[in-house]
C-alpha cells in the first residue's frame, strides 16, 4: 500500500504518495526528476547516490523514501543559489576535479557539507571525508585540490563580507 | 620557434563541467521519453550449457509485459568486435558459454515487471564441462567451446625479430621469470545503460559508449538496418576505460524490442551484469626471457603469454598482439619474439581496458629489468637510460619514435622523487622503485579492415562570424575529449575559446572511431585543426579577394586578422559590418579588423561557410603479418617513481608517493594531462594492489560490488606528483600525442619495485594482497 | 537496476506500539534501523521481508547519556553519533575507532549499532569492543525485558538470541576502573569500505601503573562464527607483568582460541597469523594507554 510522506527536497516541499519499496535515490529521479542523483551500485558500496539527509550525508540508495517522511533533503540540484555556483562548484570546475563526473554531485555534496561543519580541514580530513565516494577518474588528486580550495574561497569570502 | 598560443597549452576549464557539477548532465540512465518500455535481460546461470527448449510462456502471461525476444526473433547474424572472429549472436540460440550469456530479454511496462517477467522464463540446459581457466581450456580432449577452435586456442601470434636464441648465447646473464595478473573490471561508476527508439525505419539509440561508430556499424549489421538509418547519440558517460568500446547486449536488445514495439525501449545493467559482461582486462600469464650484457645493454627478450580470454573474442585479437609488440619500446632492442595464445574458456569476454594488452607484459618486463639492474649492480635508473631509445629511432617491429621523451621522464622522476639520495637508503618496510612506460597514440588501424577516415570534423560558421559550431562524432567520456578538441578549433581557427560549440558523440555528426587506443587528441584533433584551417581559408579567401592581399599573408589569431605586411585599408568591410548592426549594442571594435567582420564578409559572399576535415594515419609499420597492430603515428611514454610503506607484520602495502612523468608530445590542456596521469595512477594502485574478479567453482563472479571489487578510496590513494614532459610529436596536431591510457603502465611496476625495495621480496602475481606479501616474505624467511 | 522487493510498512510511533505491531510473531517481520544491512540484503534476495517495522520514530533510543558510572547508548544510535560523542571520546575511545572504522562516511551515517549488533556478522566493527568492554545489551519485547551480555548474544553467522518480537532497545557500559587501556585494529585490503579479513579488539586493566595485570580481555573478529573472546590468551595475561614477551605468548595463544576459514577475503592460516599480529599490537597500545592516566573518567 502507498505512504503519504512529506519531504522538503532543496527548500521545496513535497507530499506524494510513494510505495514502501521505493528508495530514496529513486524518488528522487523517478519521482522528482531530479536527476543529478546518480546510482552506481545500489547497494552504498559508491557514493554516487549521495544526498544530505537533515544535514548529513547518506547513500540515498539505501534509503526508504517513506524513512525520509519530514525530512529535508539536499541533493546536487540544491547547491548554489539562482544560477550562481556554490564555492565547492566554482572550485572543482577550476581545479579539473571533473572528468566524467558520474561521481561529481555526491562529491560536491559531500564536500560543501565538510565545509559547513570544518572550515579549514587538512588533507587527511578531506580524504577521510570523501572516502565512502568512489571515484574512476580523476586518482581524487584534483578533488582534493578542489576541496581545499573551496575552503579558503569561503574562508576568504567569508573575510571579505566582514569587512 | 616557440610559437605563442591563446587557448592550447594552457588550463582552461572543461567545456562540460558546469553542466557536472550542478548535476544538470544527463547520462544514457537519466533519459526518459513518451511510452518508454524497460527491458530486461534473462542470463545464464550456468557457465557451460547446451540449451534445450525456452519456454516463454509464463512470462507472456504477466500483465505489462509487450515483449519477449530470444534468437528465435534476433536471428543469430554473428558479429562481434573484429571481423576475423565474428563469434557472438545477440541471444544464444542453442548453447551458452558464461555464467551471464544472455538468452531472452524482455520489454515491459516498468522495470520490476520486465525483470519478473524475464526470471519466468523456463530455460531448459544440458550442461557441459565448464572450461574455468587456460590449463583445462587447453587439456587434451576438452570441449571445445566453439567448434572452429581446437584446442580452445582463439587465436595465437608468432612473431620473431632479430634471432632472440642466438642473441641469448652472446648475453652475461639471461633470466626467465614468469608473471600473472588478474581479471581486471574497469570499475567506471557509471553501469552501461541506453534507450533504443525507431520510428518510421529509423533506429535511434542513445547509449553509454565509447564509440558510436562501432555501435552504430554493429547495430545495422546484426539488425539489417541500413547504416543511414542507424543513428547512435552518446549523452554524457561516466567513465569506459574500455568495456564501453563495442557494442553490447542491451544497445542490441532494446534496439530490437523498439523495432518490434514501435516504442522506446530503455536498459540499464546493475552493477553485477557490469562484471557479467565484462570484456575489460584480460588475465595475462607471461613467461619473459630476457638477455643482457654486463655492460647493461639489453640485447634479447622472448615473450611467451596465455591469456585467459572469456567465451567470445570481443577486443581480444588485439589484446593478444598488444601483448607483445607493445614490448621492447621504450628500449632498444634488436631481438624480439613472441609467442601469444588467447584461449576460449567459460567466463564472461574480457576485451580492451586502459593501457590494452600491455599492463601486465609492462609490469612483468619492468620487474625482471629491476631485477637484472640489480644483479649487474646498475641503479635501475642508470640501466633504463643506458638502453632507452631517443626520438628517430625504430623499433625492431618498426615502430618509429617520431618523438620519445624517454630520457626527460626518467630525468624528471629522478630529480623529482629524490630518488638519489632515497634509492638503497630507506630503512626495512620503506623502498622506493622506478619504471617505465610506453603506448600507442591510436591505434594506426581500424579494428575492421578499411581505407575509413578515422575521424571527420565539420565546423560552421554562424552568420555573424560570432560563433563557430565544431561537429564530430568523437566520444566524450570524461577523459575531456570535448575540451580538447574545441581548444584545437579555437586555436586553429583564431577565434577566443569560448566562442567554439562543439556537439560530439553522434553518427550524423560525422565518422570517429570513438575513445579507444588513446587516440581522440591525436586523430580527433588532426581532423579538426583541418576542419578550422579550412575555415580560415575560406574566410581568408573571401577577405582576399575584398582587401587585394595574398591570402597567404594574412592570419587570424584569437580573432584579429593579422598582415603580414602593413595594414591593408579595410573601412569598406567595417563600415559594412557597421551598417548591418546599426541598432545594436555592441562593444567597439578593436583598431584591427575582426574575424567577425571577415567571417560575415564571407558569409555573404558565399553562403554558409562550412569547413571539413578527415584524417587517417598514413601507411604505418612493417609488411608481417599483425603488423598493423601496435603502429600508431606516434608514442607516448613516461616513468614513474614510487614510494611504498610495507607493514612486515601483515604484508600490508601503503603508497606514500608517486611521481610520475608522461610524454605526451604538447599539453592541449594541462590539468587534463595531469588529470589523465592521476586517474591511471589510481588505476594502476588498484590493480597492484587490490583488484581481481574472483569466480566459484560454478563460473560464477562471487565479487560482483565494487564492495568486494575493490577500486582505491580517497585514503588509499597518497598525494601525488604529476610532471608534463612535451617532445613536439611531428605527427599530432600542435605536437600532441597522447596520455590517456599509456599513463597507467608504469604504476604497477613501479610499486612492486619498491616492494622489493622494502622487502626483498620479488611478487610475481597480482594483486599484491596483504596476504600474498605477508606469505611472500614469511616464506621468504623460512 | 536493483529493485526491492513488495513489503507493508509501520511505523510505530512509540516503542509499546512497536512492540505490540512485534507480537504478532510473523517471521515474515523485520525491524529496521538503519536499513544498511537490510536494505542491501533484500535487494540481493537474501531477506525477502513483507512487513518492515521503522524504528525511526520511536523515542527515547537514539543518543548517549551518562549517568553516574553507566553510559547507555541507545539502540538507534548511528556510528557517527558514537564517533562525535564527547563521552565516548573520553571514556571509551577504543569504541570511538571501532566506529570510525566502519564503512564509510555515508554509511555511518545511517548504519546503528542496535543493527550492527542485531546482524549478528561475524566481522561487525562494534561487538568486538563492546565485548572487551564488557557492554550489556538490553532487548523488550511486549512482556519482556532483559538484558544479556554481547559474549552470549551471537549464536553464529547472521544468528542470536534475538527473538523475532524482540527490540534490542539500549547498550550499556560502565566506566572502567583506573589504570585500563584498550585498543582495537582491523585489517582491511582499502582504507576504508572494508570489512575486516580480521579484527582484534583488547583491554586490560593494571593493577598499578607498574602493577600486573588484574583484568584482560582480548576479543577476535572474522576469524570464528560470532566475534570470540580468546579466553586461554586472556588466562595468560592475569596476574603478570606485561611486557612484549608475555604480550607475544598471549598473542600466540590467541591464534587457538579461534577458527578462521578461507573465504574471499581472506585465508585461515593468514587470518591465524594476523590474530597474532593485532593481539600483540593492540594489547602494547592497550597497554600503553593504561600506564597513562587510564581512560577511565
Ligand atoms: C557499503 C557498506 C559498508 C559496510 N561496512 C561495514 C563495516 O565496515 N563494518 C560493519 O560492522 N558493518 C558494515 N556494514 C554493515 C552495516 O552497515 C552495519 O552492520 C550497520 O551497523 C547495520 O545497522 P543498521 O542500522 O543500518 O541496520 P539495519 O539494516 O536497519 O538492520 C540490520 C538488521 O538488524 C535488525 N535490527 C536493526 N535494529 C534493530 C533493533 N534495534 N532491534 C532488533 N533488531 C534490529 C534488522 O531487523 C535487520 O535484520 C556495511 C554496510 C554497507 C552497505
Ligand atoms: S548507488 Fe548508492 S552507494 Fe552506489
Ligand atoms: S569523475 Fe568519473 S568517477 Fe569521478
Amino acid at each position: 500500500m502507498k505512504k503519504i510522506i512529506t519531504v522538503t527536497v532543496n527548500g521545496t516541499e513535497y507530499e506524494s504518495a510513494v510505495n514502501p519499496n521505493m528508495t530514496l535515490a529513486r524518488f528522487l529521479r523517478e519521482g522528482l526528476g531530479l536527476f543529478g542523483t546518480k546510482e552506481g551500485c545500489g547497494v552504498g558500496d559508491c557514493g554516487a547516490c549521495t544526498v544530505i539527509m537533515d544535514g548529513q550525508p547518506v547513500n540515498s540508495c539505501l534509503v526508504l523514501a517513506v524513512e525520509a517522511n519530514g525530512s529535508a533533503i539536499v541533493t546536487i540540484e540544491g547547491i548554489g543559489e539562482g544560477g550562481k555556483l556554490h564555492p565547492v562548484q566554482e572550485a572543482f570546475i577550476e581545479a579539473g576535479a571533473i572528468q566524467c563526473g558520474f561521481c561529481t554531485p555526491g562529491m560536491v555534496l559531500v564536500a560543501v557539507n565538510l565545509l559547513e561543519n570544518n572550515p579549514s580541514p587538512t588533507e587527511n580530513e578531506v580524504r577521510q571525508a570523501l572516502s565512502g565516494n568512489l571515484c574512476r577518474c580523476t586518482g581524487y588528486q584534483k578533488i582534493v585540490e578542489a576541496v581545499e580550495r573551496a575552503a579558503s574561497k569561503i574562508v576568504c569570502g567569508e573575510r571579505a563580507g566582514e569587512l | 620557434m616557440k610559437k605563442t598560443y591563446h587557448t592550447v597549452n594552457s588550463r582552461v576549464p572543461r567545456v562540460d563541467a558546469r553542466a557536472k557539477a550542478t548535476g544538470e548532465a544527463r547520462y544514457a540512465a537519466d533519459l526518459a521519453m513518451p511510452g518508454m518500455l524497460y527491458g530486461a535481460l534473462l542470463q545464464s546461470s550456468l557457465p557451460h550449457a547446451r540449451i534445450l527448449n525456452i519456454d516463454v510462456s509464463r512470462a507472456k502471461m504477466l500483465s505489462g509485459v509487450k515483449d519477449i525476444v530470444t534468437a528465435k526473433e534476433a536471428g543469430t547474424v554473428k558479429y562481434g568486435v573484429s571481423p576475423a572472429r565474428y563469434d557472438e549472436t545477440v541471444f544464444c540460440a542453442d548453447r551458452v558459454r558464461y555464467v551471464g550469456d544472455e538468452i531472452a530479454a524482455v520489454a515491459a511496462r516498468d522495470p520490476e515487471t520486465a525483470q519478473e517477467a524475464a526470471s519466468l522464463i523456463r530455460v531448459e540446459y544440458e550442461p557441459l564441462p565448464a572450461l574455468l581457466d587456460i590449463d583445462s581450456a587447453m587439456s587434451d580432449g576438452a570441449v571445445l567451446i566453439h567448434d572452429d577452435f581446437p584446442g580452445n586456442i582463439g587465436a595465437e601470434v608468432h612473431q620473431e625479430f632479430g634471432d632472440v636464441e642466438e642473441a641469448f648465447k652472446g648475453c652475461d646473464i639471461v633470466r626467465t621469470d614468469r608473471f600473472v595478473n588478474k581479471r581486471q573490471d574497469g570499475g567506471f561508476l557509471e553501469p552501461q545503460a541506453c534507450v533504443a527508439q525507431y520510428a518510421e525505419g529509423h533506429l535511434t539509440v542513445w547509449s553509454s559508449t565509447q564509440s558510436v561508430h562501432y555501435v552504430q556499424r554493429s547495430l545495422s549489421m546484426v539488425l539489417g538496418i541500413p547504416i543511414g538509418k542507424v543513428r547512435v547519440i552518446k549523452p554524457y558517460v561516466g567513465g569506459g576505460f574500455g568495456p564501453k568500446a563495442a557494442v553490447n547486449t542491451i544497445e542490441l536488445a532494446a534496439s530490437l524490442m523498439s523495432m518490434r514495439t514501435g516504442r522506446p525501449v530503455k536498459m540499464v545493467f546493475s552493477r553485477e551484469q557490469v562484471f557479467m559482461h565484462s570484456r575489460a582486462r584480460h588475465q595475462f600469464v607471461h613467461e619473459l626471457t630476457t638477455g643482457v650484457k654486463k655492460d647493461g645493454t639489453i640485447v634479447a627478450l622472448k615473450n611467451t603469454c596465455h591469456l585467459d580470454g572469456g567465451a567470445y573474442s570481443s577486443f581480444g585479437i588485439a589484446t593478444i598482439y598488444y601483448a607483445g609488440s607493445l614490448l621492447g619500446a621504450p628500449y632498444k632492442l634488436a631481438n624480439m619474439k613472441y609467442d601469444g595464445y588467447r584461449i576460449y574458456t567459460n567466463k564472461p569476454a574480457c576485451g580492451a581496458q586502459r593501457g590494452h594488452g600491455g599492463v601486465a607484459a609492462r609490469a612483468a618486463f619492468e620487474q625482471q629489468l629491476d631485477i637484472i639492474a640489480h644483479e649487474l649492480g646498475m641503479d635501475p635508473v642508470e640501466f633504463r637510460l643506458k638502453n632507452i631509445m631517443k626520438t628517430g629511432d625504430v623499433t625492431c617491429n618498426d615502430f618509429n619514435m617520431s618523438s620519445l621523451g624517454m630520457k626527460e621522464c626518467l630525468d624528471a622522476v629522478r630529480d623529482g622523487s629524490g630518488w638519489t639520495e632515497k634509492k638503497g637508503k630507506l630503512p626495512k618496510g620503506k623502498g622506493i622503485g622506478v619504471a617505465c612506460g610506453f603506448f600507442v597514440s591510436g591505434a594506426g588501424y581500424p579494428i575492421y579492415r578499411s581505407e575509413t577516415f578515422h575521424s571527420t570534423a565539420t565546423i560552421r560558421l554562424s552568420e555573424d562570424g560570432g560563433g563557430a559550431n565544431l561537429y564530430t562524432a568523437a566520444a566524450e567520456i570524461g577523459q575531456g575529449s570535448d575540451t580538447i578538441l574545441s581548444q584545437i578549433a579555437a586555436e586553429a581557427l583564431g577565434v577566443a575559446f569560448g566562442d567554439v560549440k562543439i556537439y560530439s558523440g553522434d553518427t550524423d555528426f560525422g565518422i570517429d572511431l570513438g575513445a579507444y587506443s588513446s587516440r581522440q587528441t591525436l586523430m580527433s584533433g588532426h581532423a579538426v585543426k583541418a576542419a578550422a584551417e579550412d575555415v580560415k581559408r575560406q574566410v581568408l579567401e573571401v577577405l582576399s579577394d575584398e582587401l587585394n592581399v595574398p591570402r597567404d599573408d594574412m592570419d587570424i589569431e584569437n580573432g584579429i586578422v593579422i598582415f603580414a605586411t602593413g595594414r591593408p585599408d579595410f573601412s569598406a568591410v567595417r563600415s559594412a559590418y557597421a551598417k548591418e548592426h546599426r541598432g545594436w549594442v555592441q562593444s567597439s571594435l578593436p583598431e584591427g579588423l575582426t574575424f567577425k567582420e571577415a567571417a560575415r564578409l564571407a558569409f555573404l559572399k558565399r553562403g554558409v561557410i562550412v569547413g571539413n576535415g578527415a584524417y587517417k594515419p598514413g601507411e604505418l609499420g612493417g609488411k608481417y603479418k599483425g603488423a598493423a597492430v601496435g603502429t600508431s603515428p606516434a608514442y607516448g611514454c613516461s616513468a614513474q617513481v614510487v614510494e611504498v610503506s610495507v607493514d612486515m607484520g601483515t604484508g600490508r602495502v601503503t603508497v606514500d608517493s608517486m611521481t610520475d612523468a608522461h610524454d605526451c608530445g604538447f599539453a592541449i590542456n594541462r590539468t587534463n594531462v595531469e588529470g589523465q596521469m592521476q586517474g591511471s595512477l589510481s588505476m594502476g594502485l588498484g590493480e597492484a594492489l587490490f583488484e581481481e574478479v574472483k569466480f566459484d567453482g560454478g563460473g560464477r563472479v562471487i565479487n560482483a560490488s565494487l564492495g568486494e571489487y575493490r577500486i582505491p578510496t580517497s585514503l588509499d590513494m597518497p598525494n601525488v606528483r604529476t610532471i608534463i614532459i612535451e617532445s613536439n610529436e611531428p605527427n599530432g596536431p600542435f605536437g600532441a600525442k597522447e596520455v590517456g591510457e599509456g599513463a597507467i603502465m608504469p604504476t604497477i611496476p613501479a610499486i612492486l619495485n619498491a616492494i622489493y625495495d622494502a622487502t626483498g621480496v620479488r611478487m610475481n602475481e597480482l594483486p599484491v594482497t596483504s596476504e600474498r606479501l605477508y606469505t611472500a616474505i614469511k616464506n621468504k624467511v623460512k | 537496476m536493483l529493485f526491492l522487493p513488495r513489503f507493508d510498512y509501520e511505523e510505530p510511533r512509540t516503542l509499546p506500539e512497536a512492540l505490540d505491531i512485534l507480537s504478532d510473531l510473523r517471521s515474515d517481520t523485520k525491524v529496521i534501523a538503519g536499513g544498511t544491512d537490510l536494505i542491501v540484503n533484500m535487494k540481493k534476495g537474501s531477506v525477502d521481508p513483507a512487513r518492515i517495522v521503522s524504528l525511526k520514530r520511536l523515542k527515547g533510543i537514539r543518543g548517549i547519556t551518562r549517568k553516574k558510572e553507566i553510559v547507555a547508548i541507545g539502540s538507534y544510535t548511528t556510528a557517527a553519533d558514537i564517533a562525535r560523542s564527547d563521552v565516548i571520546a573520553r571514556s571509551f575511545p577504543v569504541l570511538r575507532k571501532a566506529a570510525l572504522s566502519l564503512g564509510s562516511p555515508l554509511i555511518r551515517n545511517r548504519a546503528t549499532i542496535g543493527g550492527n549488533i542485531a546482524t549478528a556478522r561475524p566481522a561487525a566493527d562494534l561487538p568486538p569492543a563492546l565485548i572487551a568492554l564488557g557492554a550489556r545489551i538490553k532487548l523488550r519485547t511486549k512482556g519482556t525485558n532483559r538484558t544479556v551480555i554481547p559474549d552470549v548474544f551471537f549464536i553464529g553467522p547472521g544468528r542470536s538470541i534475538l527473538g523475532k518480537d524482540e527490540i534490542i532497545t539500549e547498550i550499556s557500559l560502565s566506566t572502567l576502573p583506573p589504570f585500563t587501556g584498550a585498543d582495537y585494529i582491523k585489517l582491511g585490503h582499502r582504507a576504508a569500505l572494508e570489512i575486516a579479513i580480521v579484527a582484534v579488539a583488547s583491554r586490560i586493566t593494571l593493577d598499578s601503573p607498574d602493577g600486573v595485570i588484574r583484568d584482560a580481555r582480548i576479543v577476535l573478529s572474522a576469524v570464528a562464527p560470532t566475534a570470540v573472546r580468546a579466553l586461554s590468551a586472556e588466562g595468560a595475561l592475569l596476574g603478570e607483568y606485561p611486557s612484549d614477551e608475555l604480550f607475544a605468548k598471549a598473542a600466540s595463544l590467541a591464534m587457538n582460541d579461534c577458527s578462521p576459514v578461507s573465504d574471499i577475503r581472506g585465508g585461515a592460516d593468514y587470518r591465524r597469523d594476523m590474530v597474532r599480529a593485532l593481539t600483540i599490537r593492540t594489547l602494547a597500545n592497550a597497554y600503553r594507554e593504561a600506564c597513562g592516566q587510564g581512560v577511565g573518567l
